[in-house]
């Protein structure tokens, strides 16, 4: 089922969370809302469920307005960061929970019931914890329980709240390649929400990047991260240098240096802010004939890992960049810290620097 | 016990437990029982199980059962407002919960008694109706009603707010209704709690004489407590019939204690608390 988000607006007394957001979410798409804290992922999320009431705007659930309907009656599966399992019922009553307060006529009988229940336990592969009670499990098993227990009421939309927010990092890791599988087999429009970039850029279809209420871009994983929308995506995204320039006919300046870039759009002599990736900064020894390069000296050598990152102190300004090298380039070129480089920065993302505010 | 601790002082800080104890508690309960002895048998039956004493251990026991059951209906209610809602006047509210404890029981029940007598402002309004507060049985239950409140209060709200609001949300988004939701999520939660709230507020009415005196009219056979016939006999400097009667409370107070915390640790093994 597809979800269409129209002009939401929520505040929170004098606080704004939405700021006229809107979002479509097509069917079968796994979608991931993400942001710093306080951006007001969550708020969407909770709208999207009815937990939260918008002050103005609609949702729409396949074409049809559900902005009015209450939480049970729109068919939604939440999970909740903290799992929000019931502790006094087994494994198997909180999955079977859904079924069992339905209305007696469209209420499955207990056979039928029990074989849901191990049917899901089996899906997310804990049907040997059926009588266990949720304080004896561990997170990552808690959640996935509460996952079978949105699943068994079989919502026509998933909705996660930061649900691997609170599993240490192994843990997290596993959980969310699982939820990328179970997405490909059950096909359930999903929207989950994280603060994590990792997480999204693995798992989800779409990335919705989210700041101080309002979208800032949305698109696969591949397009936000290579083709940035705004510098907040740029900084939010990945490991991104920020340069501070004056655009010139053409060209921006930085450092003292001309750099030719293609951006017509910017206007004669204008502060500037330029991006450019970690690893699209190249260093050299020598000065380079082909291309204009920025002098630089390196400070700070961090060698471990698969690769090594530099930091560069620019020789006309204040500003520390980092770069990253493979080992094999870095050898190459044998450097070490206080080493006079000359840098040259590649896929630069001009934008016009009132743009960060 | 002779093992190794993190924490130190096991011996001394048992040794000094044990000692207040026996000071504060055991020592002055066990001199009731000793006191009891001076009375041969057929006297303790006597004064123990007296006509007036017997319908004063049903109105006691009774009054106080009836009082924590309104306090654990209502008390639960007040603990709910105050996690769950924001509101103006909250911690005021929130801080008038804890007046039973702090008011000196006199003082309640020259109040209770103004306001719930025939020309008091309640009372003038249950009397056209023929419901008498009052100096009957019904004053009794009000007083200890009054004073037994905090503990449910106190005893489950600290559970509601543990709980939070997302169970109520996860069941809700499950297609509980409202009162699915009640009965099946929240009520399973705090029953424990409740439970432990219930006994405190009946263990305090069982023992409570300030309030209650005033508003009861003592009639004895009707609203005569048992805690006021013990200070009767004292004062007709009767100690050993006191103690006997005493000694008949506190068995009973502490099988009912016993019995309640008995199926509370049932009630948690068969939920499975690993504490």
């Amino acid at each position: 089922m597809s979800i269409e988000i129209k002009n939401i607006n929520k505040g929170f007394g004098s606080f704004s969370a939405l700021n006229n957001v809107s979002l479509d979410v097509p069917t079968g798409e796994l979608v991931a809302l993400l942001g710093p804290s306080g951006c007001g992922k969550t708020t969407l999320l909770r709208i999207i469920a009815g937990l939260e009431t918008p002050d103005s705007g609609n949702i729409h659930f396949h074409g049809k307005d559900a902005t009015e309907r209450a939480v049970r009656e729109r068919e939604v599966g939440f999970v909740f960061q903290h799992y929000a399992l019931f502790r006094h019922m087994t494994v198997f009553e909180n999955v079977a929970f859904g079924l069992r307060v339905r209305p007696k006529h469209t209420r499955p009988n207990d056979a039928e019931i029990k074989r849901r229940v191990h049917e899901l336990l089996n899906l997310v592969q804990l049907d040997w914890l059926a009588d266990r009670y949720p304080p004896q499990l561990s997170g990552g098993q808690r959640q996935r329980i509460a996952l079978a227990r949105a699943l068994a009421v079989e919502p026509k939309v998933l909705l996660l709240d930061e649900p691997f927010g609170a599993l240490d990092a192994k843990v997290r890791k596993e959980l969310r390649r699982w939820l990328r599988r179970l997405h490909d087999e059950l096909h359930i429009t999903s929207v989950f929400v994280t603060h994590d970039q990792e997480e999204a850029l693995e798992v989800a279809d779409t990335i919705v990047v989210m700041n101080q209420g309002k979208i800032e871009q949305i698109g696969s994983p591949q397009q936000v991260y290579d083709q940035p929308a705004t510098p907040f995506v740029y900084q939010f995204l990945g490991n991104v240098n920020q340069f501070n320039g004056h655009a010139t006919n053409g060209e921006i300046q930085i450092n003292n240096t001309e750099l030719k870039i293609n951006a017509p759009e910017l206007t004669q002599n204008s502060p500037v802010l330029a991006y450019v990736r970690n690893s699209d900064i190249e260093v050299y020894k020598e000065s380079q004939h082909t291309t204009s390069t920025i002098n630089a000296r390196i400070q700070h050598i961090h060698a471990v890992g698969s690769l090594v990152k530099l930091e560069l102190q620019l020789s006309h300004q204040s500003d520390v960049i980092e770069a990253e090298l493979t080992q094999v380039r870095f050898k190459e070129l044998a450097l070490s810290q206080g080493d006079n480089v000359f840098i040259v920065p590649r896929n630069i993302r001009v934008f016009p620097s009132t743009a960060t505010q | 016990m002779a093992q190794k601790n993190s924490l130190p002082g096991f011996n001394l800080s048992l040794g000094y437990a044990l000692l207040y104890l026996s000071l504060i508690v055991l020592i002055p309960l066990s001199a009731v029982f000793i006191k009891t002895f001076s009375l041969s048998w057929a006297e303790f039956v006597e004064a123990a199980t007296a006509p007036r004493v017997m319908a004063s251990y049903k109105l006691t026991f009774g009054a106080s059962f009836i009082a924590a059951l309104i306090n654990v209906v209502f008390g639960v209610l007040t603990a709910w407002v105050l996690t769950r809602y924001q509101f103006f006047g909250k911690k005021i509210i929130d801080a008038f919960v804890d007046f039973p404890f702090a008011l000196p029981t006199a003082v309640a029940g020259i109040a209770l008694s103004a306001i719930y007598a025939k020309n008091g402002w309640v009372g003038s309004l249950l009397e056209p109706l023929g419901i008498t507060v009052a100096y009957t049985p019904l004053g009794v239950i009000v007083a200890l009603t009054f004073i037994g409140l905090p503990f449910v209060v106190r005893t489950v709200q600290p559970v509601l707010e543990d709980l939070g609001a997302e169970v109520e949300e996860a069941a809700a988004s499950l297609g509980a209704n409202r009162w699915q939701v009640f009965y099946k999520v929240i009520f399973p939660a705090i029953w424990p709690a409740v439970i432990t709230g219930f006994a405190l507020a009946f263990a305090r009415a069982i023992g409570e004489y300030g309030s209650v005196i005033f508003i009861a009219g003592n009639m004895p056979m009707v609203s005569e407590i048992t805690p006021l016939i013990i200070i009767t006999k004292l004062e007709q400097y009767d100690y050993a019939g006191a103690t006997a009667v005493a000694a008949v409370m506190l068995v009973i107070s502490f099988i009912l204690l016993f019995a309640i915390n008995g199926f509370q640790w049932w009630n948690n093994r068969r939920f499975g608390y690993v504490k």
